[in-house]
């Protein structure tokens, strides 16, 4: 590789950088814009729309529902993908490859229609638009993210452990309970953090799923269409700031799971 | 059968606090392992009645153990991943649905045939069929010498540093990341504040609510999808291979076209099948960032579902045409790239 291809290589590297940031530092810097108007240039700043973030009670109240639907559907999804790769993993059968990419199905459909099909499903199921729905959404788009995590992890655990386990008299579920599910904690910490961003992140299966009360990404959405206002880039870099946390945090458990494996 | 305290210690979190309980017991009166073992939480599970007479029952062969560990999984897995597209393709030939009280639906192929007879739904589907190719095709142009640079150049000790740079800004959701795009494109955005001060334009040049917002929206949001599987394609190709070939007398275009292109298509074929699949799949992207002359057909689908619910069974039946269309257009992407898709996902 020659000089001038390395050099061109690191500008377009840091080029991409800065198409990722440039738009959202943009964003966190017009929250502080003291006026109505988003738009540039700004010449007045203020902390007031932060503070006003943290005395509405309205978004208060949305980002405490987007919490509780995150924490609910990330518990599922961490049960039930857990249990999907206790079971595909180990075990091999006829039909295998079928529920492996059944497993797998949710995560690689286009959005509106894995929302729209889960629409019809709550219909279904009798579920009315709002929180259950949303839970039963979120926990359906994310157990194959768990299970694939989970059975990567369980690849790597080794079966003499079981075995130790069991000749010292455990049985099935006491080996599981005491052997498999520590083995598994840094993968379940790191696959939790990613459904709660997945959930707190998710705006099209909110949408179609939701009832009157809105999840924080549909607030958003409906107060920009409203028009744009330095309110909406408050609380905007708050969810930023919270996501960039959760995610380094994920991040730094999942590199530990696979640097101690 | 025996379970000491100590192994405790080995295994879960979840028993500690009984273990400390266990420990201060221990420290007064010195117990036979039998004794001790009742007072785990573990050996007391094991040794109630109850539990025993279930697990004996539940666990006593093989078979059964394997038939109860299958149960749920085959379970949810086959109700609830597949159950709501089997349910939105059966209320696709419905004539009416949320069903009206006294009225049977019947079977009809109108809803699918509404979508070849409307020109106002075939237009949508296929810009968002050329948008998705078009898109793919960029962003694996853009993201291709990224994930190189990665992975070739950047010292392995400071490639993680690299790439979580990368990663931060895709963990913020659709939403905020679709809204910073508005800040930085709109008519006193940074963009257009760049241009005027340097004297390029005296007008802002209206980049909102066109082909070009929506494409730089949508390849922000789905750009990590193609770099992350590059990325762990290129990392893999050896460097020797690279140092053989320019022995052998290969100038960087013949290498980069004979050994790092062929080498890298898997990730290549990931990374196209992921953002085309995600690409086609947005919705608020394009509500907030395209204009009336950028609709895309998840636009049209959701219209039938916003009224009271009596076009339930056409936007069904849009969906699933734009299910069939983009499934079997990767599918046999990926059949032309010399993969089966089970790696898909990884």
């Amino acid at each position: 590789m020659t000089r001038h291809t390395r050099i061109l290589m690191s500008v377009i590297y840091w080029a991409f950088v800065v198409y990722l940031f440039v738009p959202l530092v943009l964003m966190v810097v017009m929250g502080f814009k003291d006026s109505k108007f988003i738009g540039f240039p700004i010449r007045a700043w203020t902390m007031e729309w932060y503070t006003g973030v943290f005395q509405d009670g309205q978004v208060l109240g949305v980002f405490a529902f987007s919490m509780a639907i995150a924490l609910a559907s990330t518990f599922l999804s961490l049960v039930i993908g857990t249990w999907v790769a206790a079971f595909l993993g180990p075990n091999n059968f006829r039909g295998k490859l079928i529920v492996f990419a059944v497993t797998c199905l949710p995560a690689v459909i286009p959005g509106i229609i894995s929302a729209i099909s889960l629409r019809i499903f709550a219909r279904f199921l009798s579920i009315e638009p709002g929180m259950m729905a949303i839970i039963l959404g979120h926990t359906v788009h994310n157990v194959p993210f768990v299970a694939l995590v989970v059975m990567a992890r369980l690849a790597t655990l080794p079966k003499s452990q079981i075995e130790a386990a069991q000749d010292l008299g455990a049985d099935s579920v006491v080996a599981f309970f005491r052997i498999t599910l520590p083995y598994l904690k840094p993968a379940l910490i790191g696959a939790g953090i990613f459904c709660m961003l997945l959930s707190f992140d998710d705006f099209v299966r909110a949408f179609f799923l939701g009832g009157y009360e809105p999840t924080l990404p549909v607030l958003i959405f409906a107060k920009l269409r409203s028009g744009m206002s330095p309110e909406i880039n408050a609380i905007s870099t708050i969810v930023l700031i919270l996501t960039a946390v959760l995610g380094l945090w994920a991040e730094r458990s999942m590199r530990r799971m696979n640097k101690g494996a | 059968m025996f379970i000491y305290p100590t192994d405790l210690r080995a295994g879960g979190q979840a028993a500690s606090d009984k273990m400390a309980h266990a420990d201060t017991d221990r420290a007064d009166t010195p117990l036979p392992p039998t004794a001790r073992e009742k007072r785990s939480m573990w050996g007391a599970l094991m040794n109630n009645g109850l539990y025993k007479g279930v697990t004996d029952v539940l666990f006593k062969t093989p078979r059964r153990q394997f038939l109860l560990l299958a149960s749920f999984p085959l379970f949810w897995v086959f109700f609830a991943h597949l159950g709501p597209i089997i349910e939105m393709f059966y209320i696709s030939f419905l004539d009416s649905y949320p069903p009206a009280a006294g009225y049977e639906p019947q079977l009809t192929l109108a809803n699918w045939s509404r979508f070849f007879e409307e020109r106002i739904f075939m237009i949508p589907f296929f810009r968002t069929l050329g948008f998705a190719f078009t898109l793919t095709f960029v962003t694996l142009l853009i993201t291709y010498p990224v994930a190189y640079f990665l992975a070739k150049h950047v010292k392995r000790k400071n490639q993680l540093l690299f790439l979580l740079l990368l990663l931060i800004p895709f963990w913020v959701g659709e939403i905020v990341r679709t809204y910073a795009i508005m800040i930085l494109l709109g008519n006193n955005g940074a963009v257009n504040l760049l241009l005027k001060s340097i004297g390029l334009i005296d007008r802002p040049i209206p980049f909102m609510y066109t082909s070009f917002s929506l494409g730089v929206g949508i390849i922000y949001l789905t750009a990590l999808y193609m770099l992350l599987p590059l990325y762990s394609a290129l990392e893999k190709i050896p460097d020797n291979y690279l140092e053989a070939a320019a022995d052998l007398g290969a100038g960087s275009w013949t290498r980069f076209r004979r050994v790092t292109l062929p080498l890298s298509r898997e990730g290549i074929a990931s990374g196209c099948t992921l953002v085309f699949l995600i690409s086609t799949g947005y919705y608020a992207t394009p509500v907030l960032l395209g204009g009336p002359n950028t609709t895309v057909f998840a636009e049209s689908i959701a219209g039938f579902f916003h009224v009271a619910g009596d076009e339930w069974p056409t936007g069904a039946a849009f969906s699933a045409i734009m299910l069939i269309t983009t499934l079997s257009l990767t599918g046999v992407f990926l059949k032309l790239m010399g993969r089966d898709g089970k790696g898909l996902m990884k």
